[in-house]
């Protein structure tokens, strides 16, 4: 009997090897499952899932709800060069502003160096300059040639330019001349898609605002036929819900508005992991968590902090800074695929190298050689060869140790074993160092969170982790594999909108600041009207970014109009901000440099119902490698699907499930909460009372 | 690959301690940056961190600019020559920023804080920042102008700042006497401290962990390990002598005489030599580099021209040996003024990667421009409110084998950031008319140097004072095998009457409304033949206005 209740919400989350499905039916159940990712055309997979949904899974398509899409192909896009030819329009006298970039490099010692700039959006070929100039205070100096704008475009469209980007000086304190480019366009190659800067981001530093545009042009025709699509095959097969799409800052919004500013789309990936992490933390009371994703070629870093994620107003795409507002997600090279090596002074390394997923770990038998940080684990009796990926990856535990005899313990001199624990020795130590520096970079101590283990691998190394940065609590959700595709269905729809406001705080009137953002919710507005969700179920927060005046950075300060003096309180939220971040704050001139409105939709807390099987849950006992010295200790296994709430169990302990296996090593105790997320908590006499963060 | 020896620490542990001793100079760095006031730290990035050894050898460094490498050695050699480690006590911390007592120059102070163990000094943690100012003759401490120390700033030769945890208050009182900001001078030592601390309870908890006597000689075997790689890297380059020359435009103070700087690399197995006879004598104004400066410049050419993955610490010095003639621009003797050494340190880099690519050419690219432009504006808005706009322009990196060079980009010494126009012109009366790349600026060759900026600002309202500093206005940046030099750079004012000036690369000068400053940075050498470059290059670079369209 199928399922008919209209209020089934499904997350699909496209990855580069599977595509990820999480869904909850009307019963609060939830189904987890993975289908072969289809590179060519990622909307294949998503749709055969929907289909293994219907069929396998009785699920009536008409009865989905929320359909909330997780893509790379935006990411894609860039890393395979298939993005549009873009012909970029720029004031005359500042067509390189492009190339020339901000002139810093990233290899600091190197003397051959490569260009540090996205050139390829637009070689100089590709950008030409308009007459016209707007002044810093938006007066119009020069009015804009409109003839110029047409033999630019003839120019551009000559040099095979398939999308415009228009990035113009001071186009944030007056559009005009860019809206007027874009009519013009419009009116004589209305096919032609064009980015207007004063739309994508309409903030100061001309840089930063042209290579945002560029690759938001770059992306847009193939973002667009994707979505469109997509959305037409997913009514091919009865499903009435629009489609939600992730974007960078761990928000959803409808297809046909992400369409608009596709650049949005980026990384929306890992994103989405930290929200699923995020709601799984809250879900049980815990609100400050470092969710560590260890993969199988990197392990991704975020904070939460009091249940938010902390949203940096740029990212790294393929190398390069772009402006787009993303959740704070810090990427090191270490993961289980990593290669352990010996340097030329016989030291040993673990990364960056990774064996991937092709050959793979030399445990997986497809002709892998290097010793990884998987092969590891398997010598150390971590991992259960036979029961790898749920099973479906028979691991071969004798190439495994031959390639640790070969690589590194012959070479070193040691045993396979002390080699084995070794790599994981310096792997730990190298991730503990990563995730300090990312959590004291933002003024926090690792201590005050507690660690989410995310990803094949998070569970594996979480308590090393912790033990290595003075962390009491471990938490590994029940499915944290696919956090991702959860995450999406934990995500409110969100939209954001900012704008440059360059005026001093002192002696500013509040009605200034009021005006000014009610000009950017009226826009926010009308982008969540098209989302069509209940008005009053809508959270507006309003944000100023700050800084000293003299400064060339600043701070996100949230902002409050209600108050009886909500300019005083931004001002004083400063400084605390300040002297979180930066160690000191002083009373001093401070000025205000965007505005910033973000509308968010409501946000479904229902708790999962989730299955716990019927049966004892220790599976058996195995001895697994420990300490400096390897000692071999005998752990229970214990099948997690077994494990029922409350069930309590002390470390050494190993929990086995289809997409993870947890270590839970000697001094850590565990315990299975009501949501059947697993605690682990250090005993001993260092912080046993470990109170929960919550409030 | 070297054996293991039973008498050496496990490998493992090494490795460990290896990556916690990174991360700690990481995180103190992290943390001088986070707790700074200087706009210089926060936006230059001028300040560093690091980790020694009791002999005063590097353990590690997090440094975000070249110039910083390794210039904190003679700085806790001459604590140690003072203040021997063995009278040091707990909770001790030293001072120091004199320029001819081992330091840079006067505006980075250095301090040192032993650490320990059993009652007994085991390392040092220390941090170098770059202060806002530090009184002397101009507002900043550096002046353009100055022809000895005294001008300079206030100087303080290695003293106690900290004695058993109790701050020196004689001495502070005396400093912020002595500078112009007070406040954000003291704020940045303690910040300074701060990232001391860190380095203190870190390595304290190592040493908990692995022992005193362990971790010491886990010291010494990483020194040695980075020691052997680095003389594995030298090894491979062939034995000889290799000369190279270049020159800075002017010492700013005598405008005409052009200043030489000469090297001959000797490679002698596993070693580098650098000798720098030849070189001119020291000069009056500020473009004296003491020898810390000349270190530094030596160790980024052979870090980058042997193998820049290998750990970096003092083990990676050891091989590579300078004679700095007393007297001269690289070894000054008082009183003579340093401030704008950082000019002189990238065209010593230059000059020694120059000299190595004799060795390996396939690894050295032509030279680069090497300009870092400053440029500054002080004037007065229309609301009578005073401003000062500072701009650093980078010019072409120079071409190298299979690459050509690239354009406007910070290379050796320094990586300074640009100002955004946008960010200018709503800070000051200046509008902007041009920002683009200086057309046929790149040395030619089989790969084309990279291209100067070309950048034209017109004075809105007010009287401004104008400050140039330039480079390679008068020596263009060489090409090799076979390709052409890069542009020279060239800066106009063109006056609101209709007159042209074309001004030396040092220089001030008095601007009006309607007056325009044009400046055009220099181009990167070429490498190779230019006969020998693929057409479709050339074509391409005539399309995208790499070169101009005859």
């Amino acid at each position: 009997m199928k399922v008919n209740q209209p209020d089934i919400r499904v997350g699909v989350d496209v990855g580069g090897t599977f595509t990820d499905f999480a869904c909850v039916l009307p019963d609060g159940r939830r189904l987890v499952f993975k289908i072969a990712s289809t590179p060519g055309d990622p909307s294949l997979a998503v749709i055969a899932g929907l289909q293994e949904l219907v069929t396998t899974h009785a699920v009536s398509a008409a009865s989905i709800s929320v359909f909330a899409h997780g893509t790379t192909v935006a990411t894609n896009a860039v890393l395979e060069r298939k993005g549009a030819v873009v012909g970029l329009l720029a004031t005359e006298g500042f067509r390189d502003v492009l190339e020339i970039g901000r002139q810093m490099r990233r290899q600091m010692y190197s003397v051959r160096l490569a260009t540090e700039t996205p050139v390829f959006l637009a070689p100089g070929r590709r950008r030409v300059g308009v007459a016209e100039r707007i002044g810093p205070d938006g007066a119009v100096l020069r009015p804009l040639d409109e003839a110029s704008v047409i033999r630019a475009v003839e120019q551009l469209l000559a040099e095979g330019a398939t999308s415009l980007a228009v990035a113009l000086l001071f186009s944030f304190a007056n559009p005009t001349h860019e809206r007027r480019i874009r009519a013009i366009v419009a009116e004589r190659w209305p096919e032609l898609p064009v980015s207007l800067s004063s739309d994508i981001d309409p903030v100061f530093r001309e840089y930063e605002r042209t290579v945002v545009t560029a690759f938001d042009a770059y992306i847009k025709p193939t973002v667009d036929a994707y979505l469109a699509n997509l959305a037409e095959a997913l009514v091919g097969e009865a499903v009435n819900a629009p489609l939600r799409v992730m974007q960078s800052r761990g928000g959803l919004a409808g297809a046909a508005i992400a369409r608009r500013r596709p650049v949005r789309l980026f990384l929306s990936g890992p994103a989405a992991g930290v929200i699923g992490g995020l709601a799984e933390g809250e879900a049980n009371g815990y609100r400050n968590l470092i969710t560590v994703d260890i993969g199988g070629t990197s392990c991704d870093i975020a904070l939460v902090n009091d249940a938010k994620p902390l949203v940096r107003q740029e990212g790294m795409i393929d190398g390069f800074t772009v402006r787009v507002p993303m959740v704070d997600v810090n990427a090191i090279g270490s993961g289980g695929g990593s290669i352990a090596w010996i340097d030329r002074a016989g030291g040993l390394k673990v990364g960056p190298h990774s064996a991937g997923s092709a050959p793979g770990p030399a445990c997986y038998g497809r002709g892998g050689v290097e010793a990884t940080v998987t092969d590891a684990s398997v010598v150390l009796g971590l991992i259960d060869p036979g029961y790898f990926a749920g099973g479906s990856l028979a691991l071969d535990g004798e190439k495994a140790h031959a390639a640790i005899a070969e690589r590194i313990a012959g070479p070193l001199a040691l045993s396979v074993e002390a080699a084995a624990l070794g790599i994981h020795r310096v792997l730990t130590a190298q991730m503990a160092e990563g995730i300090r520096l990312v959590s004291i970079k933002q003024g926090f101590d690792p201590r005050d969170f507690t660690l989410l283990g995310l990803g094949g691998g998070g569970a594996l190394h979480a308590c090393a982790l912790a033990e290595e940065l003075s962390m009491t609590r471990v938490l590994v959700p029940r499915y944290p594999g696919v956090l991702s595709a959860a995450g999406l269905l934990a995500a409110p729809v969100e939209h954001e909108v900012s704008a440059s406001f360059a005026r001093p705080i002192s002696g500013l009137p509040p009605a200034d600041v009021s005006a000014a953002l009610a000009m950017l919710d009226i826009e926010a507005a009308a982008l969540m009207s098209a989302e069509h969700l209940s008005t009053d179920s809508i959270k507006i927060q309003h944000a100023a970014d700050i800084c000293y005046v003299g400064q060339g950075y600043h701070l996100e300060v949230p902002l409050d109009l209600v108050g009886p003096d909500p300019l005083g309180t931004l001002y004083r939220d400063f400084l605390v901000l300040h002297d979180r971040i930066y160690g000191h704050s002083v009373e001093g001139e401070t000025r205000i440099v965007n505005l910033r409105t973000v509308h968010q939709g409501p946000i479904d807390t229902r708790p999962a119902a989730l299955q716990v099987e019927a049966g004892d849950p220790v599976k058996g006992i195995r001895p697994v490698l420990v300490g400096e010295g390897a000692v071999a200790l005998q752990a229970p296994v214990l099948d997690r699907a077994r494990m029922v709430a409350a069930h309590e169990f002390d470390g050494p302990a190993i929990i086995e499930q289809d997409d993870t296996t947890t270590w839970v090593a000697p001094g850590w105790h565990g315990r299975v909460l009501d949501t059947l997320m697993l605690l682990l908590e250090k005993t001993g006499d260092a912080d046993r009372d470990g109170n929960r963060d919550a409030g | 690959m070297m054996p293991h020896h039973n008498d050496l620490p496990d490998p493992i542990t090494v490795e460990v301690v290896r990556n916690k001793l990174e991360g700690i100079a990481n995180e103190m760095q992290s943390t001088l940056f986070r707790s700074s006031f200087s706009p210089i730290v926060k936006e230059g990035l001028d300040a560093s961190a690091s980790l020694f050894t009791l002999e005063g050898e590097t353990l590690a460094q997090a440094i975000a600019i070249p110039i910083h490498l390794a210039t904190l050695i003679p700085v806790v050699r001459a604590i140690l020559d003072e203040f021997p480690a063995a009278t040091m006590v707990d909770g001790d911390v030293y001072i120091m920023n004199d320029p001819y007592l081992g330091g840079t120059h006067l505006p980075d102070i250095a301090l040192v804080m032993p650490i320990f163990h059993d009652g007994r000094p085991m390392a040092f943690s220390a941090a170098m920042t770059h202060h806002q100012d530090v009184g002397g003759m101009s507002p900043g401490s550096v002046p353009t102008n100055a022809t000895e120390i005294y001008q300079e700033g206030i100087r303080i030769p290695p003293l106690k700042f900290m004695d058993r945890g109790v701050v020196n208050d004689t001495l502070i009182k005396m400093l912020r006497l002595n500078v112009r900001m007070p406040d954000s001078f003291t704020g940045d030592l303690n910040a300074q401290i701060a990232a001391c601390e860190i380095g203190r309870r870190r390595l304290g908890e190592l040493a908990a962990r692995h022992g005193g006597a362990t971790l010491t000689g886990i010291f010494a075997d990483l020194l040695a390990r980075s020691e052997r790689m680095t003389r594995e890297a030298i090894r491979a380059i062939p034995d000889g002598r290799y000369g190279y020359h270049d020159f800075l435009d002017n010492d700013g103070i005598d405008l005409d005489t052009p200043i030489r700087i000469e090297v001959m690399v000797t490679i002698t197995d596993d070693t580098v030599h650098v000798d720098f006879t030849g070189t001119d004598r020291q000069v009056r104004g500020p473009f004296n580099c003491m020898p810390s400066g000349s270190h530094a410049a030596a160790y980024f050419a052979v870090h980058a021209m042997t193998d820049p993955d290998i750990p970096t610490n003092g083990g990676c010095f050891r091989p590579i040996s300078l004679h700095l003639p007393e007297g001269s621009l690289v070894n000054p003797r008082e009183p003579a003024p340093v401030n704008a050494r950082t000019s002189t340190i990238k065209r010593i880099s230059g000059c020694i990667v120059g000299a190595l690519g004799q060795a390996v050419p396939e690894r050295a690219p032509a030279d680069a421009a090497s300009e870092m432009l400053l440029l500054a504006f002080g004037g007065t808005r229309p609301d009578s409110s005073r401003y000062v706009i500072g701009e650093l322009i980078a010019s072409g990196s120079g071409a190298s084998d299979g690459m050509d060079g690239v354009d406007v980009i910070e290379t050796d010494g320094t990586n300074c950031m640009n100002l955004p126009v946008e960010a200018l012109e709503m800070d000051a009366p200046i509008r902007v008319h041009q920002t683009e790349l200086r057309s046929g600026s790149g040395g030619q060759g089989a790969f084309r140097g990279g291209l100067g900026l070309v950048r034209e600002y017109e004075i809105l309202s007010g009287e401004v004072v104008f400050t140039h500093r330039g480079e390679r206005h008068a020596y263009p940046a060489r090409g090799r095998l076979g390709g052409g030099a890069g542009a020279q750079a060239r800066s106009v004012i063109r006056r609101v009457d209709g007159t042209e000036q074309v001004i030396n690369s040092k220089t001030v000068e008095r601007l009006g409304p309607g007056d325009r400053v044009l400046v055009e940075t220099a181009g990167g050498g070429g490498y190779g033949d230019p006969e020998a470059r693929e057409p479709q290059a050339n074509a391409a670079d005539r399309a995208n206005r790499k070169t101009a369209s005859t």
